[in-house]
């Protein structure tokens, strides 16, 4: 093994094969015998040369694998610094006309209207109705929301070139925002004070469509027939809810599923008063009105 | 003479450690340079194992699913429901297509063998039984999966308007939906490949929710549940 390992070695360098094979036939003895430089230079220069292709593959590799998402690396976004996570109950529906007592502002989960928030690459310049754009998180989408008193001009044009025509993304300012930016996934936020910050890319990276971290692997984001107009979407109300408004644990959704498996679900943030018709039946016709007018 | 013997012996013994090192490291990192050439390495499921088994069936039961969405998305009159059918009708394509991508890089056929039965993957390893798709048990394949419409009655489903379609559509839908609910099960709790068996719960988390809200829907129109098969 050892002799096979050295002559393999020590015959692959050019030139000196002949000196090598001399000094193997005589071992003992022949002190007249100069050093083998040649060799000795060619197998350090094989080892750098080795090494540094083990250290440039061996990086590439990790760099490349640590935002990929696998069975093995779930949630990439756990290597990012600031990242809020929250476990939300998918799949609760409230109909046009209610509304949701969120917990988090901007929300990234809890129950949303039946109608999700086109996230074709959508660049909303108007706010937009927050249960609309949470249903697009639960497709799949990563939010970028900016406050628009802080974000503006070369700010502004950087976060749409990060999401104009990019599937499963959607961006919309959200007044009051208490940071210039904000990135939702489902279940996962990040917030942020520029816009050049290099953490927007890992999380988008780490979180769009990742089917490990979104509840609907596959749902889509193209918004037609779903009574949502992406031209004229309904639009962002800045009052609170008042107390008829669905809870987080899904209280007055349209499924009841809050009655069925209440308890896995997080806590809700105030405002626990069922809605004032009870029960968990919107309209049977269910027609798509917009919002009630603030 | 003894010293320049050991000197030469001490050299010789750094070249053979030098030559070791240059194998290892040389063999090291090619062996990385093809894993950066290839993106890792993942060896398929066999034609027999849970995992193909599930994609297979699953797409025949997912794309049943997707015609019958889109019959209600095309002639329903309730906005809830377009929406309804629309999500289901796209979620279900989609993930139909992840799993043919899948069987494509597995060198599987992307349907199951037509005729042959379905669910047989269901009994691997043992006497697990599984729905016969008529109310009773098997363990062997059967001809039609749980919750599949007959020809009829998606035929019937076509021909129907305002509440009536609106309310064999929840019915069947619901029914589908139950009926896939164990295949999904099984292929979350025993699929070999961790990316199958996370669809696999997907399926059976989003899918519950949804039989839910058709249990709702079909309440709002004083219509009952089909009987599960």
């Amino acid at each position: 093994m050892a002799s096979g390992t050295k002559s393999k070695g020590a015959n692959k360098p050019k030139g000196k094969s002949n000196s090598a094979n001399k000094a193997r036939r005589s071992v003992v003895g022949t002190a007249r015998k100069p050093k083998p430089w040649g060799m000795i230079i060619g197998l350090i220069a094989i080892v750098a040369l080795a090494a540094g292709v083990f250290t440039y593959a061996f990086s590439q590799i990790a760099d490349k694998e640590q935002w990929v998402v696998s069975a093995d690396n779930q949630d990439p976004s756990t290597k990012i610094s600031g990242v809020v996570r929250k476990d939300y109950k998918a799949g609760q529906h409230i109909s046009a006309e209610q509304r949701v007592a969120y917990d988090q502002s901007p929300p990234f989960g809890g129950p949303h209207d039946n109608a999700w928030a086109e996230c074709n690459g959508t660049v909303y310049p108007m706010a937009v109705r927050t249960e609309n754009m949470v249903h697009a998180l639960e497709h799949g989408a990563v939010w970028v929301a900016y406050n628009p008193d802080k974000i503006k001009g070369k700010a502004l044009n950087t976060l749409k070139s990060k999401v104009e025509n990019q599937p499963y993304m959607l961006m919309s300012p959200y007044p009051g925002l208490d940071k210039p930016i904000a990135l939702s996934s489902w279940g996962h936020q990040l917030k942020l004070t520029s816009a050049d910050d290099s953490r927007i890319g890992d999380f988008i990276k780490s979180l769009r469509e990742n089917q490990y971290q979104n509840p609907e692997p596959g749902g889509r984001c193209d918004a037609q027939g779903t009574g949502f107009d992406p031209t004229n979407p309904p639009p962002f109300v800045a009052e609170k809810p008042g107390p008829d408004a669905v809870t987080m644990d899904g209280k007055g959704a349209t499924d009841g599923s809050a009655e069925e498996q209440g308890g896995a679900v997080p806590p809700a943030t105030g405002g626990a008063t069922p809605p004032a018709t009870g029960g968990a039946t919107p309209p049977a016709t269910g027609v798509a009105t917009p919002p009630p007018s603030q | 003479m003894t010293s320049a013997e050991s000197s030469r012996g001490s050299g010789r013994t750094l070249v053979l450690i030098a030559a070791l090192l240059a194998v290892l490291l040389v063999g090291a990192a090619g062996g990385m340079l093809i894993t950066l050439a290839k993106g890792g390495t993942d060896t398929a499921p066999s034609v027999d194992s849970v995992d193909v088994g599930f994609a297979q069936d699953m797409r025949v039961h997912h794309l049943q699913a997707v015609t019958m969405a889109g019959i209600e998305r095309d002639r329903t009159a309730d906005p809830i429901l377009r929406g309804l059918a629309f999500d289901i009708e796209s979620t279900q394509l989609s993930q139909s297509s992840e799993m043919a991508g899948w069987l494509t890089v597995w060198v599987q056929p992307d349907l199951p063998d037509a005729g042959a039965g379905h669910m047989k993957w269901m009994s691997e390893g043992g006497a697990h039984s599984h729905s016969d798709g008529n109310g009773g048990k098997t363990t062997g394949t059967v001809d039609r999966m749980p919750g599949m419409a007959t020809t009829d009655e998606i035929n019937k489903l076509r021909t129907l308007t305002g509440t009536e379609l609106d309310v064999l559509f929840l019915q069947l839908m619901l029914r589908h939906h139950q009926g896939g609910l164990e295949m999904a099960q099984y292929g979350a709790a025993h699929a070999g490949k961790g990316y199958v068996r996370n669809l696999a719960q997907k399926i059976v988390e989003s899918q519950e929710i949804e039989a839910s809200q058709m249990r709702t829907f079909l309440a709002q129109r004083g219509a009952k549940p089909l009987p599960t098969q």
